[in-house]
């Protein structure tokens, strides 16, 4: 507790105030243009803080991190453009609470969950961080191949009106997955001799092109009919009412989500994508869900940012990166002469309890940029059409382009901009798509891995506790569907 | 709102003023001679995405070396293709010297793969900057604390033992297998994507060593959960100086390791390269680099062009033969 009151300390201090707000403000900017990830965002800015003092160093850098985990959701509200992969589930109720005329009270959602589902993982973080983290330890092979699995049965959920279509979706999804190098023998598969499709086709590409380009293209059918605003903005705000209704998404998510972030290998768009399907699990009118159900929205995003302070659990206490951005961290901590692992605490205390305080407050900062923005946020709706169609466009691209800064995903990018477009005419879902994208070599290659563990002895994935849970898990959630179906036409 | 129309006006004419002065002063003081190189910012391509360890060590080296060119030096990551793509783009690329890429030990593997046919001889080499070996390392509190020991208790148990490696065809898969044909034992060899992963699945017990560098298991070691046995290197390593080599632990072993270094096109004039190996081995050789690598704990290894360049042929040849053998081999 005293080192806590130590941290409150440190961290008012202008400098680090001054860090802490710079990086949550370019983080949330980097995280809603589509193509800047969270990843991309933490890595540019670390070799400025060698240079600096541990503390405000470290800060800006998760600054940057919960901003951007934050940032995503507001263009895939507002334009159906998920600015990061975390937010791909956003999309699914925002963007029609948006043509709802209801952008802001979604923005308000949003930003709510985020902060909640942040500084709930944060707490966690501080109070149960060195108990949790032997657990994270307990993920193997099978373990990891049986989230997987429980990630893809979710298609049955979020497929929306027909199951075969959302099916057809996900098996499109896996099939690309399996392009590119073969993840245990590294045999190159189906890439016809190009070097860039050895790495196989990447999910953000594809993401871009299939929600936002796609979105573009359809909105350029009707542009010369409709010269005057896209969407009326109703100034309907979140009632208190519907808030008190969301309390118990909101804190389901960030269980969920924290736990997500501990297990090495799961992000946050698997976390908001499993929050989303629980929510509409525990949900008693599930006909609203797709059509733009505030659950929907504060789910997916409750989930996705409190990954951060689960991310932070194995990194701290055990040195293990859990993903992408924890590892720039690592690096980032290492520099500071912040050695992560169970001395940490002992050794660096002060700085450690520092680090949480400033987390918490990055999380504040989130919810106070995010209200006060949002008038600001919202007038991109207000751009006419024939403007924001072109600058949609323009973003798309310089955002597939900057992913690897080569040609091949813009047209990639492009690609999956005119499919998009036809699964809209066909009404073919497109989240199905990413979440095989994401998953398919996720348990490709932890299924494999566990059988070459086992030495090819099946036993492997019922012997272990864990994996049997979320095996049973997975198939309950992909048969659900189908006999609530059978049950209500029957009764 | 005038006012400030003004004030903009002067600022955009002050900075286009400078701007011009700028230029002039380059072309007046480059005026002659070769000693012109560089005029305009250089870019140096890391085959890797933004945040891994080459990516890292690019953008640090690439701040420093600024100084010594007194031109600008910009990173652009081009990840794809276990490296290919950045370093094919890379070989392609204008041989003015203004765009340099930073190779991986990778360069000398593709080829065997059947991933490119890229290899060393479309580059020109400028300076190796680091390089670090596989090292051996396993649970704390496994029942052996020598390789020997190791090797005994793997000949006893021939295929029980899970070995975990960056993914098939890495360099630390290839690490594994070599120390397999040296000892004459049977290893299960199981790839994970990246050391990292690797590591994770040591620490949580799902595998009994990996074979990957000291500076992937430096956390580990220090909060004593790990511990390693030996460094496959004919020289110990810096961060572990107490683990002795593989050749002092009794089993002969070539030197497996990883490294990274600066190359530009092969038909980039020698005096061009000339410069810019000056610059980077001096970069290189400054406190502040020294004290990011260390702190990263990556090794510092420098080797001048010439000696640059034979050391990848070396590695060429080697892990030629080693694909072959192993069955590796993508074609």
């Amino acid at each position: 507790m005293n080192l806590l009151l130590e941290g409150l300390v440190n961290v008012f201090q202008w400098e680090v105030l001054l860090f802490l707000t710079f990086g949550t403000i370019l983080g949330i900017i980097i995280g809603s243009l589509p193509g800047l990830t969270s990843t991309m965002g933490v890595a540019l800015m670390l070799p400025l803080t060698f240079g600096m003092e541990p503390v405000p160093g470290i800060l800006l850098l998760i600054g940057v991190y919960f901003g951007s985990v934050y940032g995503g959701s507001l263009t895939a509200i507002l334009i159906n453009t998920p600015g990061t992969p975390a937010s791909a589930a956003t999309v699914m109720d925002g963007y029609p609470l948006t043509q709802k005329g209801q952008a802001h009270k979604a923005l308000t959602i949003s930003t709510l969950s985020c902060a909640i589902g942040g500084i709930i993982s944060v707490l966690v973080l501080i109070l149960v961080a060195p108990q949790l983290a032997s657990f994270a330890l307990k993920f193997s092979a099978p373990e990891s191949f049986a989230l997987a699995l429980f990630g893809l049965s979710i298609v049955s959920s979020i497929a929306g009106k027909s199951i075969v279509k959302g099916l057809m979706a996900g098996t499109l999804g896996l099939l690309i997955a399996t392009i590119g190098l073969d993840p245990i023998g590294g045999f190159p598969r189906f890439t016809f001799g190009m070097p860039e499709m050895t790495t196989g086709i990447g999910f953000i590409p594809i993401m871009i092109g299939l929600f936002a380009l796609s979105e573009a293209f359809k909105s350029m059918e009707d542009i010369f009919v409709e010269k005057r605003v896209n969407v009326v903005i109703e100034k309907v705000k979140l009632k208190w009412v519907e808030f008190k209704g969301l309390i118990g998404t909101i804190l389901r998510s960030a269980g969920i989500g924290t736990f997500t972030g501990m297990i090495p290998g799961a992000g946050a768009d698997i976390a908001a994508f499993v929050a989303y399907n629980e929510a509409k699990r525990f949900a008693k009118n599930k006909d609203e869900f797709g059509k733009g159900d505030m659950r929907g929205v504060a789910a997916p995003e409750a989930a996705g940012n409190s990954v951060t302070g689960g991310a932070m659990i194995p990194l701290l206490t055990l040195g293990i990166p859990g993903d992408a951005v924890t590892a720039v961290l690592l690096g980032a901590l290492m520099v500071q002469g912040l050695q992560p692992g169970p001395m940490l605490f002992e050794s660096n205390g002060p700085i450690v309890y520092t680090l949480f305080v400033g987390m918490l407050l990055a999380n504040v900062l989130l919810l106070v940029f995010g209200l006060l923005g949002i008038r600001f946020f919202t007038k991109v709706l207000l751009i006419p059409k024939t403007i924001l169609t072109p600058l949609i466009i323009m973003l798309c691209v310089v955002g597939a382009y900057s992913l690897g800064n080569n040609y091949f995903d813009v047209v990639v990018m492009f690609i999956a901009g005119v499919v998009g477009y036809f699964f809209k005419k066909f009404e073919i879902p497109a989240s199905p798509v990413i979440l095989g994208l994401i998953l398919g070599p996720m348990m490709e290659s932890n299924l494999r891995r566990a059988l070459v563990m086992s030495q090819g002895d099946l036993s492997i994935f019922y012997t272990r506790p864990i994996t049997v849970v979320l095996l049973s898990i997975a198939v309950i959630t992909l048969f659900t569907p189908l006999f609530t179906k059978k049950i209500m036409k029957n009764s | 709102m005038k006012k400030y129309m003004k004030y903009s006006a002067f600022a955009i004419v002050a900075v286009l003023l400078l701007a011009i002065a700028g230029c002039g002063k380059d072309n007046s003081d480059g005026a002659g001679g070769k000693d012109e190189f560089p005029k305009k910012a250089i870019t140096l391509i890391s085959p890797t995405s933004a945040g891994g360890g080459t990516d890292a060590a690019a953008r640090a080296l690439a701040a420093d070396v600024e100084k010594h060119l007194g031109q600008p030096v910009g990173v652009v990551n081009k990840p794809g293709g276990s490296g290919s793509v950045g370093m094919t783009e890379g070989a392609n690329a204008n041989p003015d010297g203004y765009t340099a890429t930073m190779v991986i030990a990778e360069l000398t593997m593709l080829e065997h793969m059947g991933v490119s046919s890229l290899n060393q001889d479309q580059m020109k080499a400028v300076a190796m900057i680091n390089l670090d070996p596989a090292a051996l390392t396993v649970p704390a509190d496994a029942p052996y604390d020598t390789l020997d020991g190791f090797i005994a208790y793997a000949k006893a148990h021939p295929g029980e033992l899970n070995v975990g490696n960056a993914g098939s065809g890495s360099i630390w898969h290839v690490a594994a297998e070599s120390l397999a044909k040296n000892a004459g034992i049977e290893l299960n060899h199981v790839p994970f994507e990246g050391a990292a992963p690797a590591v994770t699945a040591l620490v949580g017990g799902h595998v009994d060593a990996v074979t990957v560098s000291p500076a992937e298991v430096k956390t580990h070691l220090d909060a004593g959960t790990l511990k390693t046995l030996a460094v496959m290197s004919d020289k110990r390593s810096d961060i572990i100086p107490d683990v002795p080599t593989f050749t002092e632990a009794g089993l002969e072993s070539e030197t497996i390791a990883t490294w990274r270094g600066i190359t530009v096109p092969k038909d980039t004039p020698d005096e061009i390269v000339a410069i810019l190996e000056d610059a980077f081995l001096k970069a290189a050789k400054e406190e502040n680099f020294q004290k990011f690598m260390s702190s990263n704990g990556l090794g510092i290894e420098l080797k001048s062009s010439k000696e640059f360049t034979s050391f990848m042929d070396e590695n060429y040849n080697y892990y030629k033969e080693m694909f072959a053998e192993l069955g590796l081999s993508g074609k």
